[in-house]
């Protein structure tokens, strides 16, 4: 087994968050515990991966054209068969010659999307890839998942080691952590499953039957292989957890604890991002000040398959303790999760997109929209926005331009918030006009949860959205965040991302 | 000198509102009609050769592909030459400038130009506010009319000082002219306090800080200043005019607290007429929310920049003002049938220049009456005509 080197991670959480109380109060059974996250009508796994993957690339100090292959494993990916891949690829600013893939079809696709990553950077295919495990499982309505059922993202960036290449390990001194053991074990039974064209998870099986037959006897024996082959002993276990109750039976038939309970309860099950996330969990401080080190297992699971890893921890990992910032978002209720996640929608048909969203206008605008960019003038320096519809400059009507990409962060120069719009909008909407840290002047859609406190002069942040679903087509922007105690020193990215799940 | 080489010798238009119960072609010949009864020595409409024709939107009354024939049609001209302006809220009084630069070239002696509007035949959702999924997929997404101006309240409110009080005050005066004027939508009194507590509907810009959807149509016949007195004793003499633009997105704005278009086009027909802001007796400008008519009066040249407010809030445009703004009730209160609504405000020029305006007629002393639209993306297309009753 050739190891890896682990150079940083990122997470992000959605903002919503919906008590398990009141799912069961609405279908009468009265159940559950803790909270669980939700994306907002504007988020989905691709923002998700977006946020996490620009976290851990930001932490990892890697350029995103250093980037040599993007593996992103989800079960929703936003386009069940289209464009997925490259959109998330547009919005992290990778090459257009970028390897790697899509892992989808279950949750076990997060450890599928890793095993791609480690495999080609083995084989000396890649030399930095960037591996996103981002989930929003939609969860049938009363079924017993919907209490349990969360979403967020996990993202690392692996380089080389001096072990899995002749030449020069990525970094030149040893890295943080390296992945040293994998095993795979799986068993043809049905769970929880999508049939082709169905919108939500079922989850019709056997519960007891599921955790005596299944997945407890699966997950330890890939975890016992993936330690048989590992020099050193997993001092905890990171491990994907369907109801809550599952992944501790799994860590205590391992004989040591389980690190990805808190994640797990801040968020729920994160599907094809929970193990991950478990393992960053396991990498982040604990709140001790003194990072983890040694050895680490992490088992993800989906569509009876499970695969362990185990990570060796030389030192604090860049980016690692963002993950204990996830826990904050925005309570809401039964009705109003449902109504994000597409499950509840008026009767009226929404107001069409004056633009196919598969038209010319965005076969010529999408890099521009996904990469946010801008057309400086090479005379004067104005930025044009967007480069296409800016054929000349703005400021002085030169025509020596060149695309550039804009600042993410600036000022309100002023703002709305708008009231008054037939859906598909919801209000309140803020529309946030930005003057952005390199000059531009932007306008964009702001957070509802900023509408009371937005003020001229505050500073924002632009995050990736969702614009629409349009003809089930999803629209991608920026939008502008309000960054709280808005004179405060420029934030890092997990700082960013901790703002904007708090939101 | 004033330009002068054009002269109105007729105008008039239909009562504003939801015309549920007229056609588009019904409110054309309406207003025709009232403008053509309004010659003071008669005209037969034989003697129109071009009609002009502003309508903003035909996707309001399901006529996407609408062109410059429907109107002749409608009001018994078929045949005649006739062309149809779409320049976003200034189309009527883009016509109207047309319309004057085509009686002013000799090639057509008696022009109509007549603006028509249905703004209701389709719901508000799917109507007018369906505008927030139209233009740029991110860059407009959201932006429904009161968007376009809100943010300059915003900024407004942040640079000057101005309240919304202030921008209440201007619904206020306005309401209260719509009271006195026949042919307005609203003809009902509303407070300070009534403004502040209706609902908000983009902040800063409250329901009564905003226009109604109305339907009307509006009608003005032109002819040579020569010819004028074949059709009437008390001529109106088109004394100037201008026309700008401005870049298209709010992002590209260089300042949200005043409208470059409005400053360039009023620049423009201020030359042209030989007048400057102080020799005007009235103006009727674009009122589509409160805070407009402020940044209007600021970048009209009537106040300083950043006065607007505590002029409106003191009665420096009242009907008895030191220059009265919006006599016939303005956007707010008269409405805002698009393509119309310019040659309606021209039409309430010609009534106040000729003293015909009833109780809400000002004091008429130099002979000069602005009129100001200013609309489309980004506020971008601004016209200003200037009116006189001296030769």
């Amino acid at each position: 087994m050739k190891p890896v080197a682990v150079l940083g991670m990122g997470s992000a959480a959605p903002s919503l968050r919906l008590a398990a109380l009141d799912v069961g109060a609405a279908w009468g059974s009265g159940g559950g515990r803790g909270t669980v996250a939700v994306c907002d009508a504007d988020e989905d796994t691709l923002t998700l991966a977006w946020r996490a993957a620009s976290t851990a690339l930001e932490a990892a100090g890697v350029s995103p054209d250093e980037v040599s292959g993007l593996w992103w494993g989800t079960a929703r990916p936003p386009f069940a068969e289209g464009p997925s891949h490259v959109f998330l690829a547009t919005t992290l600013g990778l090459d257009r010659a970028v390897g790697g893939g899509l892992c989808s079809g279950s949750p076990h696709a997060g450890m599928e999307a890793l095993l791609g990553a480690w495999d080609a950077l083995a084989a000396g295919h890649a030399r930095i890839a960037l591996v996103v495990a981002s989930d929003a499982l939609v969860p049938g309505l009363g079924t017993a998942g919907e209490t349990s059922t969360g979403a967020g993202a996990a993202a690392l960036v692996l380089g080389v080691t001096a072990e899995s290449s002749d030449g020069p390990s990525t970094n030149g001194s040893s890295p943080p952590a390296r992945f040293v053991a994998r095993s795979t074990r799986a068993i043809p039974a049905v769970d929880r499953y999508r049939a082709d064209g169905a919108s939500a998870t079922g989850d019709v099986y056997d519960a007891r039957l599921f955790r005596e037959e299944v997945f407890v006897p699966l997950l330890a024996e890939a975890g016992r292989a993936v330690s048989d082959d590992s020099s050193s002993t997993a001092a905890g276990w990171a491990v994907a957890d369907p109801d809550g109750k599952l992944a501790s039976a799994v860590a205590k038939r391992l004989g040591a604890p389980l690190v990805s309970a808190p994640v797990f309860g801040a968020l729920g099950d994160t599907g094809a991002a929970a193990a991950l996330l478990g393992l960053i969990q396991g990498c982040a401080d604990n709140g001790s000040g003194a990072p983890t080190t040694g050895a680490l297992g992490a088992i993800g699971y989906g569509g009876g398959r499970a695969t362990a890893v185990v990570v060796d921890v030389a030192r604090a990992i860049p980016g690692a303790s963002g993950v204990d910032r996830l826990g904050a978002g925005r309570r809401v209720s039964y009705a109003e999760a449902l109504r994000a996640r597409g499950q509840l929608e008026p009767m009226d048909d929404p107001i069409p997109m004056g633009l196919p969203p598969a038209g010319a206008a965005f076969v010529r605008g999408n890099p521009e929209m996904l990469g946010l960019f801008g057309a400086r003038c090479r005379t004067c320096g104005t930025i044009s926005t967007p480069p296409s519809i800016h054929p000349t400059c703005t400021g002085c009507g030169g025509s020596e331009l060149e695309v550039v990409a804009l600042s993410r962060r600036g000022r309100v120069q002023t703002f709305v918030v708008n009231q008054t719009m037939p859906p598909p909008f919801q209000a309140p909407l803020p529309l946030v006009v930005i003057d952005l840290e390199d000059g531009a002047r932007l306008m964009v859609q702001g957070s509802p949860a900023d509408a009371g406190d937005l003020a001229v002069g505050d500073t924002v942040t632009l995050s990736l959205r969702r614009y629409a679903l349009e003809r089930g087509i999803p629209v991608y922007g920026y939008k502008a965040f309000r960054v709280a105690g808005s004179d405060a020193t420029v934030g890092s990215g997990q700082d960013r991302a901790a703002q904007e799940g708090g939101a | 000198m004033s330009w002068n080489k054009v002269a109105v010798v007729g105008a008039g238009l239909i009562k504003m509102g939801e015309l549920f119960e007229q056609s588009y072609e019904q409110m054309a010949a309406g207003a025709f009609s009232a403008a053509l009864g309004s010659v003071d020595k008669g005209l037969d409409k034989s003697a129109i050769d071009a009609v002009i024709v502003a309508t903003q939107r035909g996707t309001l009354w399901g006529q996407e592909g609408i062109g410059g024939n429907t109107v002749p049609s409608a009001i018994g001209l078929s045949g005649v030459a006739c062309t149809r302006v779409e320049n976003a809220c200034p189309s009527g009084s883009d016509a109207f400038r047309i319309g004057a630069m085509v009686v002013a070239s000799g090639v057509h002696d008696v022009v109509l130009v007549i603006g028509v509007e249905k703004m209701r035949d389709k719901s508000t959702q799917e109507g007018l506010l369906a505008r927030a999924a139209a233009g740029h997929p991110l860059y407009n997404r959201g932006e429904t009319a009161p968007v376009l101006f809100a943010p300059f309240a915003t900024r407004h409110m942040h640079e000057f000082g101005t309240t919304p009080e202030m921008m209440a005050s201007v619904a206020v005066k306005n309401h209260h002219n719509g009271c006195l004027d026949p042919y307005a939508h609203f003809q009902s009194e509303v407070t300070v306090e009534q403004v502040l507590a209706s609902p908000m509907v983009c902040s800063p810009l409250r329901l009564l800080d905003c226009c109604p959807q109305t339907d009307g149509a509006a009608a003005i016949i032109l002819t040579s200043a020569e010819r004028a007195h074949e059709f009437t004793d008390k001529p109106v003499y088109v004394a100037g005019f201008g026309v700008a633009t401005d870049h298209p997105y709010l992002h590209e704005k260089s300042s949200f607290v005043g409208l470059p278009a409005t400053t360039l086009a009023a620049g423009r027909a201020y030359e042209m007429a030989g007048v400057g802001p102080r020799d005007l007796d009235m103006a009727e400008v674009h009122d589509c929310f409160t805070i407009t008519e402020i940044l209007d009066i600021e970048d009209l040249g009537f106040v300083e920049k950043g006065k607007g407010g505590p002029a409106s809030l003191e009665g420096e445009t009242a009907l008895d003002g030191r220059i009265p703004v919006n006599p016939s009730g303005g956007l707010l209160a008269k409405g805002h049938p698009i393509g119309a609504t310019g040659i309606a405000q021209l039409t309430e020029c010609w009534w106040q220049l000729r003293e015909e305006a009833g109780q809400r007629q000002v004091a008429i002393r130099q002979g000069f009456a602005l009129q100001h639209n200013v609309g489309g993306r980004g506020s971008g297309v601004s016209v200003v005509n200037i009116l006189t009753r001296n030769p």
